[in-house]
């Protein structure tokens, strides 16, 4: 007996006859895993274009953690924003090369206010954006190459400041790359710069005032502002930790809503449906019980019976994954917007990965919920099942 | 050909043990045409079953060709049922997705021996040319045994074990039926047919008589 022999009756001939005559059940067992697949699809997707918004929303709200040093007055920096201690710019390095930690996105930082042609100006130097080791991520702000500055809205338009500009401060000329344009806030009145420029003009090599950071601990347990003093403490005892709770809690609860949902739907999905195909599996059995009998009577072995059966549920996995998928897809694209509050549409997009994943998958859960089924079809008794005349 | 030593088989039921078969003696020559008779629930069906080694006895032993076949492993079995046996049954027992030509092939299939044009001459000499084609279902129940009995023919057995095969047959079909068995017999073949009705009995070289689980002389 062969599972795809090509002269005479195969089981796999078999299978496919069996499914044109009893369309129906193959149809509803169809039917129960492209519900199962849609679904994943369909949030799967519609969670990629979540965490590509959230990242969006970050990228434009900024950086949730400032750490600075342990003798700067908080007080002061919470009313001016700028800390009134600087610390070494070693200990950037020293946390972007830990493994495992709660934090991304490290950006050394050295603010300071100057006077520049009769007005008060925040400076701001800006090391490159670096992640710890495993944690790659695109960076969250532009880099400003040395001998660089990025102007803000209210000076360039008072000073009279424009692109490719030559500015002077302190002593240091440099290039004005960009004016940036209105933000409504203090980065009106700033003016950015490499790091390396703007330890030139605030004549503080190699110091820093703070490095900022994304946290990563949107479903941790307990309390995250904790959690990252007694990790960053462990690292930089020198260090003192400040959460921006208003950005850190606006990107825990974007995630974690998404999270919510899948976590509390999929079980009960994947259940329903795996339910639904048992269900129909062992009403095949059941119609079938005369022909397994009749098939083991002719001396068919175990194996050929369960390829019958297994074989089919592998045609259902593979036809409910396409179906899955493409529904899926086109659910994602059309309601995932809606539920998961993404508000750039351009984010959400097919997830191709996830045919594959679905091929491969939805045989093997369509194979496991018919597991129990086949199992009473090999152990049939076919003496009993023929004498039932 | 066949011996069967002091079979006895007990069912186990919700009011207790029943004796289906009890210390049955048989020996079953090659060529010969064994008609069973005996009232429902005289454990004919039950001794075609143990003959074809479909269920164990609770004792005895039966030899075909010389070999116990219930010393045989499972898989064994199973491939000494699609060598030596072909099997007719009241009910038909048809693929109801394949039509005649299909559900006659498929007893190859349980010995990897796909014999296309033994399974014409069969369709041939069984009158179903014009019906190869057709699913059971577009059958009339001449049609579905004589497919039966091609099934059964298709890997050449030793032996056909037909249990009731014209119970639910007009008589021309019956008779019909019982010819394709006894020109089975007469190119050599062994037959043992059980019945409770007095038909088949024409075409024995032998009878026996079962009440209650056990030969009468």
């Amino acid at each position: 007996m062969t599972f795809t022999g090509t002269n005479g009756m195969s089981i796999l001939t078999m299978i496919f006859k069996e499914i044109r005559h009893r369309k129906i059940n193959f149809l509803l067992a169809v039917l129960a895993v492209m519900t199962a697949v849609a679904f994943l699809v369909a949030f799967y997707t519609a969670r990629k274009a979540s965490a590509r918004e959230t990242a969006r929303l970050m990228l434009s709200m900024g950086y949730n953690l400032h750490i600075i040093a342990r003798d700067a007055d908080v007080g002061a920096f919470l009313i001016t924003g700028i800390p009134d201690k600087t610390m070494p710019e070693a200990y950037l390095e020293k946390l972007a090369s830990q493994k495992n930690i709660s934090y991304n996105h490290l950006l050394a930082t050295l603010e300071g206010k100057i006077e520049w042609r009769g007005k008060e100006i925040i400076l701001t130097g800006l090391a490159p954006e670096v992640c710890p080791p495993g944690q790659k991520k695109p960076p969250m702000t532009f880099r400003v190459e040395t001998g660089t500055a990025y102007v803000g809205h209210r000076i360039a338009e008072t000073l009279q400041v424009r692109k490719d500009d030559a500015i002077t401060l302190s002593g240091k000329t440099l290039r004005v790359e960009r004016c940036l344009g209105e933000s409504g806030g203090t980065d009106d009145m700033r003016i950015q710069c490499s790091l390396t420029d703007a330890q030139a003009i605030l004549d503080l090599p190699g110091q820093i005032t703070a490095i900022k950071a994304v946290d990563c601990l949107c479903f941790a347990k307990g309390d995250p502002v904790a959690i990252l003093r007694k990790e960053i403490a462990s690292i930089l005892p020198e260090a003192q930790v400040l959460q921006v709770k208003s950005l850190a809690n606006a990107r825990a609860k974007q995630r974690q809503m998404v999270h919510k949902i899948f976590a509390v739907m999929l079980p009960f999905v994947i259940a329903a449906c795996g339910v639904w195909i048992g269900v129909l599996a062992v009403m095949n059995v059941r119609d079938r019980q005369q022909e397994i009998g009749l098939l083991r009577a002719l001396g068919y072995h175990t194996a050929n019976v369960l390829l019958l059966f297994l074989g089919r549920a592998v045609l259902v996995g593979v036809f409910g994954a396409i179906a899955g998928f493409l529904l899926g897809t086109g659910l994602g694209l059309r309601f995932g917007p809606g539920i998961f509050e993404i508000t750039a549409r351009t984010m959400v997009r097919p997830e191709f990965s996830l045919f594959v994943l679905s091929c491969l998958l939805a045989p093997l859960f369509a194979v496991v919920a018919s597991f129990v089924s086949t199992m009473i079809a090999v152990t049939y008794d076919p003496a009993a099942t023929l004498r039932e005349e | 050909m066949l011996t069967l030593q002091d079979l006895t088989k007990t069912y186990r039921t919700r009011v207790g043990q029943v004796k289906a078969l009890e210390g049955v003696n048989l020996e079953i020559d090659k060529g010969e045409f064994v008609v069973a008779c005996g009232p429902s629930g005289s454990g004919k069906t039950t001794l075609l079953m143990m003959v074809a080694a479909m269920l164990r006895p609770s004792a005895g032993v039966v030899r075909f060709d010389g070999r116990d076949v219930y010393e045989m492993a499972v898989p064994d079995r199973a491939r000494f049922r699609a060598d030596n046996i072909g099997f007719v049954f009241q009910m038909f027992h048809l693929v109801p997705y394949l039509n005649v030509r299909e559900n006659i092939l498929v007893a190859g299939g349980a010995v990897g021996r796909i014999d296309k044009g033994r399974a014409e001459e069969l369709i041939q000499q069984l009158g179903l040319q014009h019906r190869a084609s057709h699913r059971p279902a577009e059958l009339s129940a001449g049609e579905k045994q004589r497919t039966a009995i091609a099934r059964a023919l298709l890997n050449r057995p030793k032996l056909i074990l037909a249990d009731e095969p014209t119970g639910n047959l007009d008589p021309e079909n019956a008779r019909s039926v019982l010819r394709y068995l006894h020109d089975f017999q007469r190119a050599g073949g062994t037959v043992i047919v059980a019945t409770h009705g007095p038909a088949a009995r024409q075409f024995a070289t032998r009878t026996i008589y079962l009440r209650d689980g056990m030969v009468k002389a």
